[in-house]
């Protein structure tokens, strides 16, 4: 059999710092020529045959026999051993924070995981730029103003929860799988929005302090549950109503492709982030209290946000199809606040959250300066 | 010929969905079950479809006669919007510009969605594409 070349062989480990001996298990392999094969008698539950569906081998499918079981706590050997397996003693421990399963678990995650991989999409290959024409310059203007926007919150949904995805304990791997899609998700976004700033005889436009306020609250909240009641159901229930609006007012076909993929994309972050405040807050009632506080400020915020031109102006332009249309848009506008609002407090229903009471959101868009005075 | 809203007429539409294969596999799965609720003039139920997408095919579409059924969310319009979304596929081969499902529904007052739960209304928008891609096959239906 033709060995591998390696470039330089003989000078490998010539001044190497550390000499290695041998395991004893290496030498007795080598003299005696006789495997151990012990590691065959190590193992989790045994003669597992899981079965594919119509779409393929899901983890819904591998989730049998005892590896369908998602403890209440997870293994206390905090390591990356997987769940199933059989686990030696004094593994190092890796430190996980979150070893609950209320503290992280949604019920769809595994789901939302599959789904995710299932829709991935490319900036590149998916949306057709070929079909980008030149717009007025008050809708270009716009719509980079919009894209500014949505580069700059984008990536707070990778980086904030995957923060917290090196503390969550790897029993709960389907959460720490979805999280990585979600990543990815957001990746795309940054990058799609970016792109199309560029694309069209534009730029980006103008960052934002409040914007960048949300978003380093959302960063440096207490717990992965409270960063999740900011992130999930409110910011991103907010973004994706704003997905929505995308494809609305879409001025080209280019556009409407952008903010329709984000969008599918987008309701699967939002699914987790109800779905798991759904199981917390059942697991723990007390937490409400903690998840109205954070709520109360990041709607504080979000009230704050939509009292500046370019948070406001953008979306009337691109609503009413020109500013020449302007007070239409802002009519429009106010439509699809009540709906925002309307979603977000239905969103907090099917958490378990009764936020009607405490909102501080007003229905009415018009009512907005009272709101902040 | 079968027409809009009867279940034959979903049900052409899942055959050629299943011809298309790729497309929709290139979107990725989809699994829900809605219905498509068709209004009069006077805001009266005229016609209700019940239809379910599993995975890459549309599986299953009948009339809801009473007939139990869970679906995550329903569409309704009354008739004249469908038939002007459908018609503008016909003729533009999609839907163009503000006549998408997704944009009808989201001021509300043309189409709009109904269900008892947000989180299963939320897959309307996470199967939009999948969605619209299959309304979007009715451009090769016999008119």
């Amino acid at each position: 059999m033709p060995t591998v070349q390696i470039k330089d062989e003989a000078r490998i480990g010539t001044e190497a710092k550390i000499k290695l001996e041998p395991s004893a298990y290496l030498e007795k392999l080598f003299k005696t020529g006789t495997p151990d094969l012990g590691w065959m008698n190590e193992h989790g539950e045994w003669g597992i045959r899981a079965k594919p569906g119509n779409l393929g081998l899901r983890l819904k499918d591998i989730e049998i026999g005892s590896y369908g079981v998602i403890p209440k706590h997870g293994g206390e050997h905090c390591s990356m051993a997987p769940r199933g397996s059989f686990v030696p003693n004094d593994l190092p421990s890796l430190g996980f924070t979150l070893n609950e399963k209320a503290e992280c678990w949604a019920d769809n995650a595994m789901e939302l995981y599959e789904e995710a991989v299932a829709r991935q999409w490319s900036s590149a290959r998916d949306i057709p730029w070929d079909e980008l024409k030149p717009l007025p310059d008050d809708l270009e203007r716009a719509m980079c103003q919009l894209c500014t926007f949505l580069t700059e919150v984008e990536f707070i949904a990778a980086d904030a929860p995957t923060r917290w995805m090196s503390k969550i304990n790897q029993d709960f791997l389907e959460v720490k799988l979805f999280l990585a899609t979600q990543a990815m998700d957001e990746a795309r976004h940054t990058d799609v929005f970016r792109k199309r700033a560029l694309a069209n005889g534009g730029g980006l436009g103008k960052a934002s302090k409040l914007s960048e306020l949300s978003l380093k609250r959302i960063f440096d909240s207490p717990s992965f549950s409270a960063q999740t009641a900011r992130l999930h159901l409110l910011g991103e229930g907010f973004v994706l109503t704003m997905f929505r609006q995308g494809e609305f007012i879409a001025p080209s076909r280019v556009d409407q492709e952008i903010f329709r993929r984000c969008m599918q994309d987008e309701s699967r972050h939002v699914g987790y982030g109800t779905m798991h405040l759904r199981a917390q807050l059942k697991e723990r009632p007390d937490l409400a209290e903690e998840i109205h506080e954070q709520l109360d400020d990041a709607e504080t915020i979000l009230l704050q946000l939509f009292s500046v031109p370019e948070s406001v102006e953008p979306m009337a332009i691109l609503l009413g199809g020109g500013i020449k249309n302007f007070d239409k848009g802002m009519e429009l506008q106010g439509n699809l606040w009540r709906r925002i609002v309307n979603e977000y407090l239905q969103r907090c229903d099917s958490a378990g959250l009764d936020r009607r009471p405490r909102c501080l959101l007003p229905t009415d868009f018009s009512k907005l300066f009272n709101a902040t005075a | 010929m079968t027409s809009f809203p009867a279940p034959e007429w979903f049900l052409a539409l899942g055959r050629m969905m299943a011809a298309e294969g790729e497309v929709f596999r290139r979107l990725g799965y989809a699994e829900v079950r809605f219905v498509v609720r068709v209004l009069d003039d006077d805001g009266k139920l005229e016609a209700a479809t019940a239809v379910e997408i599993d995975g890459y095919a549309l599986t299953n579409a009948f009339k809801l006669d009473g007939k139990p059924f869970d679906a995550d969310f329903a569409i309704c319009a009354p008739r004249a919007v469908w038939a002007e979304m459908l018609e503008e596929i016909a003729r533009e081969g999609r839907a163009t510009l503000r006549h998408t499902l997704s944009s009808l529904a989201l001021v509300g007052e043309h189409l709009w969605l109904e269900s008892d739960d947000q989180l299963r209304e939320d897959k309307f928008y996470r199967y939009n594409q999948t969605l619209q891609e299959l309304f979007n096959l009715s451009a090769r239906l016999p008119h």
